[in-house]
């Protein structure tokens, strides 16, 4: 089907400059005489920037007046700009799947920036390569397939909240799963918020009972994601409820219990004889097996820890005629079908005792900046009476680590910076300074990052009340046995005099880290993530919300360390982002998919088993065995199409005529 | 490059000295060299100063293991190798254990007296180390309260070093003739004498 279509082809070649990122290094006059030789070109044009809406005319114009039949654009990547070209292409009145871009900047210019000639002669192979393709590409028809209207979010931190009531207010149907038994997240362990220093449960419970009771909400708690399959507006999610152990009233009633499960009244708890550190509390306060993390919590529904429940069945007494607990509860996998996915994972603590020099955990009043929210919050184990955990009494020389385990390069580190832990750590600061008189914070440090909105005021207003600024990084931290006060040891930078502080409490601004089960989870969805562990973005500042794959977002810390307010912003932006192709109804999916050729195929069958999306299945048709494509799930890997050992699987817009031609005119130098 | 002052008072004159940096003042070769001779990627120190927290001389003396990654990075030799504090580091290795950048400090100072060196620059007492060295096999030879308080101990006088065993001496000596280590620490000290 090829070789007609290269004989009448004829094709305009557009260069780029990008203003001087290309044109600083390579020498477009030389690129654009060289071209005008290639044979099949009719046009060579050049521009400042071809992405610019002069460059896009140009190129819909030469296809009117020179009736092109393919566009080679030799600017910066297809990442970038391929959809710009496309259009540019589509609005001249050729198929868009006619246009073939030359990438002379990313691996161009910006590499050989110091070799022009080389890097001169690189951009014509790159320009001479490209025509040869597009001089054979043929016009394709983008499939859409439908897109189930309900959207999912996983992780019912602030971040996840936010999400699914976007969405949710958008009309559509949202299931949000969240791991443990009740949604909330980190914020929830707060006592105050920088920099406005409102009280965090106060402003976060309204929006966990916002999320509860909304009506195009489905809120899964104790619930994991167990397995994703499908492609952008057709997800078919699989989640493992765990044995919560206790009914909720709507399923009590489903058993026939009228009037019955959980009211939350507490009376299992009471009698339940199994003690256990609470994780909420960060193990500062117990609970029993059967419990819930805080008296906020929504749902809320107790849950029975199966781990340390002795089966008793004292609990089931006390509960009575509600009949909500049953110790025989087991998991349950249910399947769900949606649209489109926010990943909203959040983040856990870094273990800081890895830093053996600061002694946490192995001094009694050494503790993270996480138990110290426990400690400072009106609700927390000792209802907002900071105490030494060594002895209850009421510390006054506090001295605050900042970056401890972050901006770290050694294996025992975080490379990047938390952001967070600057601007809490001030907060901390003026808390203590508020509750506790002649108490003196010392904050070691080697920046303030106080970047926000607001946040450089609040750095001034905390210097203002009284908090001590030394600029150094503690070395390390030594215990008076006796005593177990602590001693600092750093050098104040701005002295450059050695310090040893004696102080009664030391609080570590730990580092952050993706949270225990964004591994495994991000795998299933197909997400990748950076070096760090993070959940990598699309593109870092024009796609911060969307992934590689398609139908799939992200919110909040789990795509990078961010604050409250950054979080709920990327939430908002992502649920808006998932919302898009929900409400189009449809979306279009490149045409990049596997065509049998089914004159050449024997119909072996190879080629199924070689498929990794099991797109490919052999079918009777006219009396011969073929294969046959389902072609909403093939990706377009190639697999197949590189295997069939009789040539009969086309890959449409990769296909082996084309790559040849690529191939070929890169080793004849352009010689036929 | 300082701007010359005149004062009569030479005190008067080092007291009211131009202080500034002067890019003039700098030799980027100072840093390579440090780099090369230390294998540690000084420039990267970004001046937190858990090293000197962590470093023994430090609440002893005016020595300060930043400063001296400081002056690597800007390129000051003539004031780091000429500072007598350079010769203050224990070589404990506490700071390079920290650093959070994982930069080796100590080996950055270690680089900086090897450069002193070949300049000449080094205090006495560690010429007369090298001296020992060569005679002894010891920078700090066994004495007689050494080898009483080794007997104490159940321990033989001598250690299994040198000391017993004497014949491996000229080994130890063609190692320091080889980099005319005990050559250089002889001829410096007699022109400083
Ligand atoms: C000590 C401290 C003080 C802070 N103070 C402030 C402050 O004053 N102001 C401010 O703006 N920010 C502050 N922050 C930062 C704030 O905690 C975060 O910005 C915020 O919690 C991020 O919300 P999130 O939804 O992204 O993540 P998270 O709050 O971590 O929520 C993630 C949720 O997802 C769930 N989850 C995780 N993995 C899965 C999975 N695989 N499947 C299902 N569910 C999953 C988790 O259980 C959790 O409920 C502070 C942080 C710390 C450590
Ligand atoms: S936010 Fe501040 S304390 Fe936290 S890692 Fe960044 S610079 Fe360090
Ligand atoms: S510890 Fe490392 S990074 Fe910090 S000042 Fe010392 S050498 Fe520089
Ligand atoms: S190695 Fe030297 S500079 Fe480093 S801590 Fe020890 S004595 Fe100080
Ligand atoms: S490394 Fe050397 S200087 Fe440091 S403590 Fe050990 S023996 Fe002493």
């Amino acid at each position: 089907m090829a070789e007609d279509k290269y004989k009448e082809a004829r094709i305009g070649v557009f260069l780029c400059h990008c203003g001087t990122n290309i044109a600083g290094t390579i020498d477009i006059d030389a690129v654009r005489e060289y071209a005008k030789t290639i044979p099949n070109v009719v046009v060579v044009d050049n521009y400042a920037y071809m992405c610019s809406t002069p460059g896009q005319n140009k190129i819909a114009d030469a296809i009117k007046e020179q009736n092109l039949t393919g566009i080679v654009v030799a600017a910066c990547t297809p990442r970038l700009h391929e959809p710009t070209f496309r259009n540019a292409t589509a609005a001249g009145g050729l198929n868009p799947f006619r246009f073939e871009m030359a990438n002379i900047r990313d691996q161009n210019s910006w590499v050989h920036m110091h070799q022009p000639e080389e890097a001169t002669e690189k951009a014509k192979d790159a320009v001479r390569i490209a025509v040869a393709k597009a001089s054979l590409l043929e016009d394709l028809i983008p499939k859409s397939v439908p897109v189930e209207k309900t959207a999912m979010v996983v992780g019912g931190g602030v971040g996840g909240m936010q999400a699914a009531l976007d969405l949710a207010d958008a009309g559509i149907k949202t299931y949000l799963v969240e791991k443990s038994p009740t949604i909330g997240g980190r914020m929830s362990q707060l006592d105050k918020t920088f920099p406005t220093l409102d009280c965090s449960q106060c402003i976060l419970t309204p929006k966990m009972v916002d999320v509860y009771r909304n009506k195009n909400i489905e809120l899964l708690t104790y619930t994991e994601v167990e397995a994703v399959e499908g492609y952008i507006g057709n997800f078919d999610v699989t989640l493992r409820k765990k044995a919560r152990g206790v009914l909720t009233p709507a399923e009590a009633e489903a058993r026939g219990i009228v009037g019955g499960g959980c009211t939350g009244c507490g009376d299992c708890a009471e009698v339940c004889p199994v003690i256990k550190p609470n994780p909420f509390e960060l193990g500062m306060a117990p609970r029993k097996a059967i419990y819930i993390y805080h008296p906020q919590v929504s749902p809320l529904i107790y849950t029975v820890d199966f781990d340390s429940c002795v089966k008793c069945g004292l609990c089931v007494e006390s509960c009575g005629d509600k009949k909500a607990i049953d110790l025989d509860a087991k998991d349950e996998l249910i399947t769900v079908k949606v649209g489109t996915a926010i990943l909203a994972l959040g983040y856990d603590i870094y273990p800081i005792e890895k830093k053996f020099e600061w002694g946490y955990k192995n001094y009694d009043n050494v503790i993270t900046s996480l138990e110290f929210e426990r400690l400072i919050c009106a609700s927390g184990p000792t209802g907002g009476h900071l105490i030494r955990p060594s002895d209850g009494e009421t510390p006054k020389r506090i001295a605050f680590v900042l970056c401890a385990g972050s901006r770290d390069n050694t294996d025992t580190g975080k490379p990047y910076c938390s952001r967070f832990c600057c601007m809490y750590s001030l907060k901390h600061a003026h808390q203590i300074i508020e509750k506790i008189p002649g108490a003196v914070p010392y904050i070691f440090y080697m920046d303030i990052r106080s970047f926000g909105k607001m946040y450089e005021e609040f750095y001034y207003r905390i210097q203002n009340e009284g908090a001590k600024f030394i600029r150094g990084r503690v070395a390390n931290i030594t215990e008076d046995p006796v005593t177990k006060n602590l001693h600092v040891n750093a050098e104040d930078t701005l002295l450059g005099r050695p310090i040893d502080m004696e102080v009664d409490m030391v609080v570590l601004a730990a580092a952050i880290q993706p949270s225990a089960e964004t591994e495994k989870t991000r795998r299933l969805f197909g997400v990748s993530c950076s070096q760090d562990g993070w959940l990598l973005e699309a593109h870092p500042k024009l796609n911060p919300c969307g992934t590689t794959t398609a139908g799939v977002y992200l919110a909040g810390v789990c795509q990078g360390p961010k604050d409250i307010p950054d979080t709920v912003a990327q939430a908002e932006g992502a649920a808006s982002a998932a919302s898009i192709p929900i409400h189009k109804g449809e979306v279009e999916l490149e045409p990049y998919f596997a065509v049998c050729l089914e004159d050449k195929c024997a119909g072996c069958g190879m080629c199924v088993y070689q498929c990794p999306y099991s797109a490919l299945s052999l079918v009777e048709k006219d009396g011969r065995t073929v294969m046959h494509v389902t072609e909403a799930k093939c990706k377009g890997c190639g697999t197949c199409g590189g295997f069939c050992p009789g040539g009969a699987i086309w890959m449409q817009h990769f296909a082996s005529p084309q790559i040849v031609a690529q191939i070929d005119a890169f080793l004849l130098g352009g010689e036929q | 490059m300082a701007v010359k002052k005149d004062y009569k008072d030479q005190k008067l004159a080092e007291k009211l000295r131009d202080r500034k940096y002067y890019i003039p003042d700098s030799n980027p070769e100072f840093l390579k060299e440090v780099e090369k001779i230390g294998q540690t990627p000084a420039h990267m120190c970004y001046q937190c100063g858990t090293c000197t927290g962590s470093c023994p001389s430090a609440p002893r003396s005016s020595y300060r293991i930043r400063l001296f990654m400081r002056k690597a990075v800007l390129g000051l030799e003539e004031e780091a190798l000429t500072d007598p504090d350079l010769w203050l580091c224990t070589t404990c290795y506490s700071c390079t254990d920290r650093c959070p950048r994982d930069l080796a400090p100590t080996d950055a100072i270690m680089a900086m007296r090897n450069l002193a060196f070949k300049r000449d620059i080094v205090p006495r007492n560690f010429l007369q180390t090298v001296q020992l060295i060569y005679k002894s096999g010891h920078g700090v030879p066994n004495n007689d309260a050494n080898r009483a308080a080794r007997k104490k101990l159940g321990l033989d006088e001598e250690p299994e070093t040198t000391h017993k065993y004497p014949e491996y001496l000229p080994g130890i000596q063609k190692i320091l003739d080889h980099y005319k280590l005990k050559e250089n620490a002889d001829r410096i000290l007699a022109e400083g004498a």
